[in-house]
Formats: C-alpha cells, sequence, structure tokens
C-alpha cells in the first residue's frame, strides 16, 4: 500500500502548478485550467484521506466538489466571454476598470 | 355633578367651532360665525350650570385623559379642576368670548372683510384654549394651553398679514411672550422635579387625599419641615422656602409675559394692529388674564414666599403707575385702552402680592367686563370712522352715535374708578388690601407693599386723566373732521354687546360692595362668601384652594397682617376709598378743564422733554431692540465663530486625517487580478509562517 504521505505530496505539487499558474499567467482561460488543478488538488487531499480512514465520506465529498467545479467552470466560460466582449481580449491585466 | 359630566364640552365646543370654521367656513353663512357663537353659547350655558353646581357647595378635581402612561410618578395627565376661582372665570370667558362673536358679524362680516374662516377659527381655538387653560387641573397642562393662548394671539393680531404693521406686532407678541414663557417652562420642570406632581388642588377619594397637590406638598415643607417627598432640595443645596421662591419666580416669568408686565409688557400696546373685537378678546378675557389667574390658582405656592410677593406686588405697584404714564400723550384710542390695560393688570399683580387674593379676582372680573366694553365701543367708533383711530380726528360723536357713548362712559367711569361703577369697588380693594397689609406687614415685605401702594395710588390719578381725556375728545365738542360730522351707522349686532356689557360695567361692581358691606353689616359681600366657601368642611376642606386658606398662609409664613392706622377699620376704608376717588375725580376734572371745550387743543407740549419721552415709550422698544442687536447678536456671532471654528474645526480635522490615509491606501486597489491573488497568496504564506514559528512546527 502506498503511503498517504505520497498522495498529499502529489496534492501539493498539483496545487503549486495551480498557483503558479494564477500568479504568472494572463490568459483568462489558463486562470480557469489552474482552478480547476487547485480544486482538484483538493480532490486528491479528500480521496487520500478517505482511503487512509478507511471511510467513504471523504469519496463522496470529493463528487461533489467536481460537480461544484463544473458547474464554476459553467459561470467563469460565461464570465470570460463577456470579458471577451468589453475588452476584445480574454487578458485579465487589462480589465482594470473595477477599482477605486 | 351631572354638571361636571359635561364640562370637558365647555372645552370642546370652541374647539369643535375651530375645526368647523376652519374647514367648512367658506361654505357656511357668514363664514364660520354662526359656529362660533353657537359654541360659545353653548360653553356659556354650561358654564352657568357648573357656576350653579359649584354654588350647591360642589367641586370636582379628577383627570379625565392620560395622554403619556409611563411610571406612577411621571404620569402626564389632563384633568379639571373646577371649583368657585375657575368656575368664575369661565363665566367670564364664556360671556365675552360669546359678545366678541357676535360684535365681530359687524365690526367683520359687514366691513366686508375677507378670510373669515381664518378669522372665526382662530376665534374659536383662542377661546378653547383659554377655557382649557382656565379649568386645568395641573401646571403641566396649563402650560400647554398657555402656549396655546400665545399661538392663537399670533394668528390673530396678525390676522391682516398682506399689511406691514400686523405681522411685525403678531411676531413681537409671540416672542416677548415666548421669552417669559421660557422661564415658565424650566419653573415647570423644576416644579415637576421637586414634587413629582403638578396638581393645583389634592384629588381626594371619600375624603382620603390620594394624590397630593404641590402648593400643598410645599406648604407642609415650610410649615411642618416635612420635606420627604421633596426631592432636588439636596442637589441645589437651599432651604425649601428658598428653593420654592427660585420656582414661583421662574412660573411668574410667564405670568410677566402674558400679563404684559413691566419690562415685558411692549407686545401688548403693538397688538392692537390686530382686528378690535380680537383685542377685546385678548385684553379684557383671555391671553392677559391668563398670567394673573395663574397666580391666582397656584396662590398657595406664592403665599409661603415673602420674596416671590413682593415681587409680585412691586412689579404690579411700578407697571400701574409706569403705564398710566404713557397712556396720558397717546393720539390713538386704542392705545390708550392698551396701555389702561397694562396699567389694570400691574393692580391686579398688586393685589395678589400684597395679599388681596379677593381683590384681584374682583379687579380680574370687574376689568374683564369693562375693558370689553371700552374695545368694543372703541371697535364701534373705529367702524364710524371709517378705521380712523386718531382721537384728534374725531370728536363730538356723542350725539351722532348715543348707544356707543352711553356704554363707553359707564365703561369710562368704571375704568377711572368713579363711584358707584365696577373699577371703583373693585380698585378700591386693591388699594385697601396694599395699604393695611403695607401697615400690618413688619420689614422689607410691609415696606415694599407701601412703595407699590404708593405707585398704584398715583395711577388712579392718571388713570382718570388719560380715561376722561379720551372720552371728551372722542365724544364731546365739536367734530373735527368730515367723517366724524357723518359717522357710518353700526347695527344690532353691535349696539347689543354694547349694551350687555354696558349694563354689567354698571352693576358687575356690586358683587363685592366691601366698604357698603363693613359700614352698615349688611352681608353683600357675595365674591367674599363665593371664594370662601363654607366655614367648616365643604370643598375648602379638600382643595384648600380658599380664600380663608389663603390668609391663614400668609399670616403663618410670610406674617402678612392687616393693621388700621387711620381710626379703626371702618375709617381706614373710609379714608382709602375716599383718597382714591379724591384722586379719580380730581383725574376727571383736570382732563375736562382741558379738553372738554367745543375745540380743544394738544397741551402735551408744555411737557417739553418728558412729551417725547412718553410719547416713545420711555424708549423700552429702543432698549429691548437695543438688548437684541447690540448685545445678543454680537454674542451670538462669537458663539457662531466659537462654533464654527473651534468645534467643527475638530471635527473637521479628525475626517481629514482619515480622508487623506484613504486616499493614499486606496491605491493598492489597481483592478490587476493576478496582483490580488499575489496578495492573497503572501498573505496565506506569512500566515503560516508565523503560525509555523508560533506553534513551533520547525
Amino acid at each position: 500500500m502506498i503511503p498517504a504521505e505520497t498522495y498529499l505530496l502529489l496534492s501539493a505539487a498539483v496545487f503549486c502548478i495551480g498557483l503558479f499558474g494564477i500568479l504568472t499567467r494572463r490568459n483568462a482561460l489558463i486562470f480557469l485550467m489552474s482552478v480547476e488543478l487547485m480544486l482538484n488538488a483538493a480532490n486528491i487531499n479528500l480521496v487520500a484521506f478517505s482511503l487512509q480512514h478507511g471511510n467513504l465520506t471523504g469519496q463522496v465529498f470529493s463528487l461533489f466538489t467536481m460537480a461544484l467545479a463544473a458547474a464554476e467552470v459553467a459561470i467563469g466560460i460565461g464570465i470570460i466571454l463577456v470579458l471577451y466582449r468589453n475588452f476584445s481580449d480574454v487578458d485579465v491585466t487589462k480589465a482594470t476598470t473595477m477599482r477605486w | 355633578m351631572a354638571a361636571f359630566t359635561y364640562a370637558p364640552a365647555i372645552v370642546l365646543l370652541p374647539f369643535v367651532s375651530f375645526l368647523v370654521a376652519l374647514f367648512a367656513g367658506d361654505r357656511m353663512p357668514k363664514g364660520g360665525a354662526l359656529a362660533g357663537i353657537a359654541a360659545t353659547g353653548g360653553s356659556l350655558l354650561l358654564s352657568i350650570w357648573v357656576a350653579l353646581t359649584v354654588a350647591g357647595g360642589e367641586t370636582f378635581n379628577e383627570f379625565v385623559y392620560t395622554w403619556t402612561a409611563s411610571v406612577e410618578a411621571l404620569q402626564l395627565r389632563f384633568g379639571l379642576l373646577l371649583d368657585p376661582l375657575s368656575a368664575l372665570m369661565l363665566l367670564i370667558v364664556c360671556l365675552i368670548s360669546f359678545l366678541v362673536h357676535i360684535f365681530s358679524l359687524g365690526y367683520m362680516n359687514d366691513e366686508g372683510e375677507t378670510g373669515l374662516p381664518r378669522y372665526y377659527a382662530g376665534l374659536g381655538l383662542f377661546t378653547a384654549s383659554m377655557l382649557g387653560f382656565v379649568v386645568a387641573n395641573n401646571l403641566l397642562m396649563a402650560f400647554m394651553f398657555f402656549e396655546l393662548v400665545g399661538l392663537c394671539s399670533y394668528l390673530l393680531i396678525g390676522f391682516w398679514f398682506r399689511d406691514d404693521g400686523p405681522p411685525s406686532a403678531a411676531k413681537k407678541a409671540f416672542l416677548v411672550t415666548r421669552f417669559g414663557d421660557y422661564f415658565f417652562l424650566i419653573g415647570v420642570v423644576g416644579i415637576f422635579a421637586t414634587f413629582g406632581t403638578g396638581l393645583f388642588a389634592p384629588i381626594t377619594e371619600g375624603g382620603e387625599v390620594v394624590a397630593e397637590s404641590f402648593p400643598m406638598l410645599a406648604e407642609h415643607a415650610v410649615i411642618d419641615g416635612e420635606t420627604a417627598g421633596i426631592a432636588m432640595l439636596e442637589t441645589v443645596g437651599m432651604g425649601p422656602q428658598a428653593w420654592f421662591t427660585v420656582l414661583g419666580l421662574l412660573v411668574l416669568g410667564g405670568v410677566i409675559g402674558k400679563s404684559a408686565q413691566f419690562p415685558l409688557h411692549t407686545w401688548l400696546p403693538d397688538a392692537m394692529e390686530g382686528p378690535t373685537p380680537v383685542s377685546a378678546l385678548i385684553h379684557a378675557a383671555t391671553m392677559v388674564a391668563a398670567g394673573v389667574y395663574l397666580v391666582a390658582r397656584m396662590y398657595g405656592f406664592y403665599a409661603i414666599s415673602p420674596t416671590a410677593l413682593a415681587v409680585i406686588a412691586l412689579v404690579g405697584g411700578f407697571t400701574a403707575l409706569f403705564a398710566a404714564t404713557m397712556g396720558l400723550v397717546k393720539q390713538e384710542l386704542k392705545q390708550v385702552l392698551a396701555y389702561s390695560t397694562i396699567s389694570q393688570y400691574g393692580y391686579m399683580m398688586l393685589a395678589l402680592g400684597s395679599g388681596g387674593y379677593i381683590a384681584a379676582v374682583f379687579h380680574l372680573t370687574t376689568h374683564a367686563v369693562f375693558k370689553a366694553l371700552l374695545f368694543l365701543g372703541a371697535g364701534s367708533v373705529i367702524i364710524a370712522m371709517h378705521h380712523n383711530e386718531n382721537m384728534w380726528d374725531m370728536g363730538g360723536l356723542k350725539d351722532r352715535m348715543p348707544v356707543t357713548y352711553w356704554t363707553f362712559l359707564a365703561g369710562s367711569l368704571a375704568l377711572a374708578g368713579i363711584v358707584p361703577f365696577a373699577g371703583f369697588w373693585s380698585k378700591d380693594e386693591v388699594l385697601y388690601e396694599a395699604l393695611i397689609h403695607g401697615f400690618g406687614t413688619e420689614g422689607g415685605l410691609g415696606t415694599a407693599y407701601l412703595a407699590a401702594y404708593a405707585m398704584g395710588l398715583l395711577a388712579v390719578f392718571f388713570t382718570g386723566f388719560y380715561t376722561f381725556r379720551m372720552v371728551y375728545l372722542t365724544f364731546h365738542g365739536d367734530a373735527r373732521t368730515d367723517v366724524a360730522r357723518d359717522p357710518e351707522p353700526v347695527h344690532w349686532n353691535v349696539k347689543g354687546p354694547l349694551t350687555v356689557l354696558g349694563i354689567l360695567a354698571t352693576t358687575i361692581g356690586f358683587i363685592n360692595m366691601a366698604p357698603v358691606a363693613k359700614l352698615t353689616g349688611a352681608p353683600i359681600d357675595f365674591l367674599h362668601k363665593w371664594l370662601n366657601g363654607p366655614e367648616e368642611g365643604g370643598w375648602p376642606a379638600l382643595l384648600s384652594t380658599d380664600l380663608h386658606h389663603y390668609e391663614e398662609l400668609l399670616h403663618e409664613v410670610p406674617h402678612v397682617d392687616p393693621a388700621y392706622p387711620l381710626g379703626g377699620e371702618t375709617g381706614t376704608l373710609l379714608v382709602s376709598a375716599g383718597v382714591s376717588l379724591g384722586l379719580a375725580l380730581a383725574g376727571v376734572l383736570v382732563a375736562r378743564s382741558l379738553y372738554s371745550g367745543a375745540d380743544p387743543v394738544e397741551h402735551t407740549d408744555k411737557l417739553g422733554g418728558l412729551k417725547t419721552l412718553l410719547m416713545h415709550n420711555y424708549y423700552q422698544d429702543e432698549y429691548q431692540v437695543w438688548l437684541a442687536t447690540g448685545v445678543t447678536y454680537p454674542l451670538a456671532r462669537v458663539m457662531n465663530k466659537f462654533d464654527q471654528g473651534v468645534v467643527d474645526g475638530v471635527v473637521n480635522g479628525v475626517s481629514s486625517v482619515s480622508l487623506f490615509g484613504g486616499s493614499r491606501i486606496r491605491r493598492i486597489q489597481s483592478g490587476v487580478v493576478s496582483n490580488y491573488a499575489t496578495l492573497l497568496t503572501l498573505g496565506l504564506v506569512l500566515l503560516l509562517a508565523a503560525f509555523g514559528i508560533m506553534g513551533g512546527w520547525f
């Protein structure tokens, strides 16, 4: 049996990749993908602990998270569509009108 | 007791007529006058019923309506106190108001005035407020109606608001009386805080006192030293008597404003700008009478304070003389009457201050009748003269308007104090009380009484003079203008009220002919009996608002006692009456010798500089305007500077610091999502690091 730490390391790695994507990229679609990576890092954690404790709750929970992520993607793509219509671009650094 | 069930209707009927005239007056014949006449007539009938019931020995003192129910100590309630004093005053107010309403038909409707619904609504509310004030059984209710009376005087004095004079006079009346009412309000709050009640007379149920009145509490505190239920004494650090004097003087501020006593008398002559029937109502029965009535209503509270009594007597005596001198040189008919009003109310204050409770009530009654008569007579003359009030444009009206002349003459004889007209009996009693109490009272209070008496006595001469100067100039001699040669005729609605009041002015003095009663031993001092009540038990035992109780108080606390320096009681009475009658006659004769010719000339120029002083009313208006513009206004400007500079400066300084800080810190809001994400991540990392170091993870 593979120890839980391995899964946690994997999860941390996926999370950091997502975070890196958000911090460095300017394309909104890449943003969305990075967010998905971070969500799935959390899912890996949930499943890993579920396995560790022999309890199915975590896996059920990760199913919910996936449904949530699907809904989030629908909204996210909608936002990106509006962003493109307003700024003719999907570069997040250009949409800076929502400030003081 | 049935009469007392309907007693609230005495107040409500004129109030209903106010509403009717206001909302339906322009759709009614006579502009709402009939509603007012019906309402005051109804109130008059109910008042007579109440007076008859009170004459039968019944009194009433109960709460009828609670409008703020909170803790037991601070319930604010409307209640009725119907005792001989308020029953008498109800009769006066209803009668005068009724007659004034009828007279208004001639003075306003027949003269083609516009805005009549407003006028009759004002009269109705005025009457209702005064009646509410009269029946009030506690100080707070009295104060509320006192203020309403002031509001109505403002509305009615400024009735012709399109001219220049009336709005200004109305504002002056409102502001000057309000200045006095300011002190009254503090006094009311002080009395409530001190005693926890504003009741004028204790409420009893089956012989048991269920709610004590503040004059009685004050009396127990001063005489028996029972200060248990009395708050504030510790706070103010005074003895009970000294503190009650302060409270009494504060309430007196309102009295001085409303009753037009020196130095707050300046509004009253200007109030002549209003319609003449309103002047009659203000000066005879409502507004001005309210001040004197208030002192009489809470007389038990003043009777235990020698200082307050001395102040009342001196203010009254001085005002009587001071106003009489100003009346000497006036050229307008109503101005002479205005100053005579101030002077006569001075007499009432003199009487109240010098222990002549009954004399004050008596003079209040007779004055209400003859001054209403004189004002309505003046109104009749003004109709005839096409609203010219200058007496030098009149003359010879005697033969052309006999009803007005004879009734006006009766009123003038009463005002001057000529036997046997009403004013003689009451004014003589005022002066007599001041004299005997002045001699009988020890110390400064007695001296004050004698000084006030001297001023009042001197004013008798001036009163006789200015009254008959007015009569001679208006009615005697030759007509000096075309209008006076052919005056406009007046109708029944003017002559009727004049006749009723003329008969009353001649006869109402007979209700208390004290000198005759003393000389003959006949029991004809009816007013004395009315206010005194039965010797044992009855309403005096319940309410303690009877004359006998007040006399005991005056004897016990300030030691106001009578003394008869001139040949015993009868001798003093006769000498006092003789002296005041002689002075009044002397004034009349001087006026006759100066002004009774066919073509009188002005003698006022002989007074020289004094004339200028009197014509300018001793520069009272000027000095009050100076007080406002020369003292108060600069002070207010300094205060404004302080407020704008220091107070606002601190507030603005604090806010500008946060504004500046905000304008700097907001720059971290760049609008770039990546920056926010970076900051979030950095924050999280820092937080984790901090927890790690604190929690010893490393």
